[in-house]
């Protein structure tokens, strides 16, 4: 249970970089056929399909390139000691691996009603098993932040928040200017 | 528990005892296993690559390990340093 969120005890680095770029792959592979978009650090949506393959393959590679560029910069200001680039992009690249759950939930038809008491049952399920993946995915960023950065206490926690915000606006932007 | 400190010295050659209130050095404040992890990390000749790979963990656990040490003696040396 501990490694489930935090696996960064005993995997970081290069290991961790190659098994959350495996796991971002196969979920961008499962995002294609569900048409699930992860536009945003913390965004995941089903769309109405038809997109070209290279989109659900940036998508998921853009919002991780966002929280490493702002948790490194975040670490770096905060940190005890240095801070290896490696690590966080390594740790941030892990982090995403509960996408995966969410691409496959995307099958679900799940459609939007036309007014709000038509809602099926099948799309409270989808919001609510997105979100439980949704908040997987935020503790292992805070834990994959911790490890890499060493940083203890209130200050961890403040710089975590406002990397968190800072990566989700960031990529917000990207996304409106590049699709 | 109260810091613990040395009350006599004694001269193996010629048996001459000091009676008084000595502090521990630093590295016997720590606990056994923070000593360990020292003695290991020397072996290693200050390798954290090396460590993470004895330990099975990652290598910024080991890293973050030694800076909690090297946090606590630091405070050691500030207590010291206030005492006098």
């Amino acid at each position: 249970m501990k490694y489930l969120f935090n696996p960064f005890i005993r995997i970081a680095g290069l290991r961790s970089l190659l098994l959350g770029w495996t796991a971002m792959l196969l979920t961008a592979a499962i995002a294609y056929f569900s048409h699930c978009h992860f536009d945003g650090v913390l965004d995941a949506h089903v769309g109405p399909g038809g997109e070209p393959a290279w989109v659900y393959l940036l998508e998921p590679a853009l919002s991780w390139s966002c929280a490493v560029i702002v948790f490194y910069i975040a670490a770096v200001a905060v940190a005890p000691s240095g801070v290896r680039f490696i690590d966080i992009a390594g740790t941030m690249a892990l982090s995403r691996w509960p996408m995966l759950f969410v691409a496959l939930l995307c099958f679900i038809p799940a459609p939007l009603p036309e007014e709000p008491s038509k809602i099926r049952p099948s799309l409270i399920f989808l919001g609510l098993a997105m979100l439980v993946f949704a908040i997987w995915m935020i503790a292992l960023m805070y834990n994959a932040y911790s490890v890499s950065s060493g940083a203890k206490g209130t200050k961890r926690l403040v710089s975590f928040i406002i990397a968190l915000v800072v990566a989700e606006a960031l990529s917000k932007v990207l996304y409106y200017l590049l699709f | 528990m109260a810091p613990v400190q040395v009350q006599r010295l004694t001269c193996t050659r010629c048996d001459t005892q000091i009676t008084g209130s000595f502090p521990l050095p630093e590295l016997l404040q720590l606990t056994d296993d923070e000593l360990q992890f020292l003695l290991e990390f020397v072996k290693k000749s200050g390798s954290l690559k090396l460590m993470a790979e004895q330990l099975k963990l990652s290598y910024p656990t080991v890293r973050n390990m030694l800076d909690a040490i090297i946090g606590k003696l630091n405070t050691f040396s500030d207590t010291e340093k206030k005492k006098k």
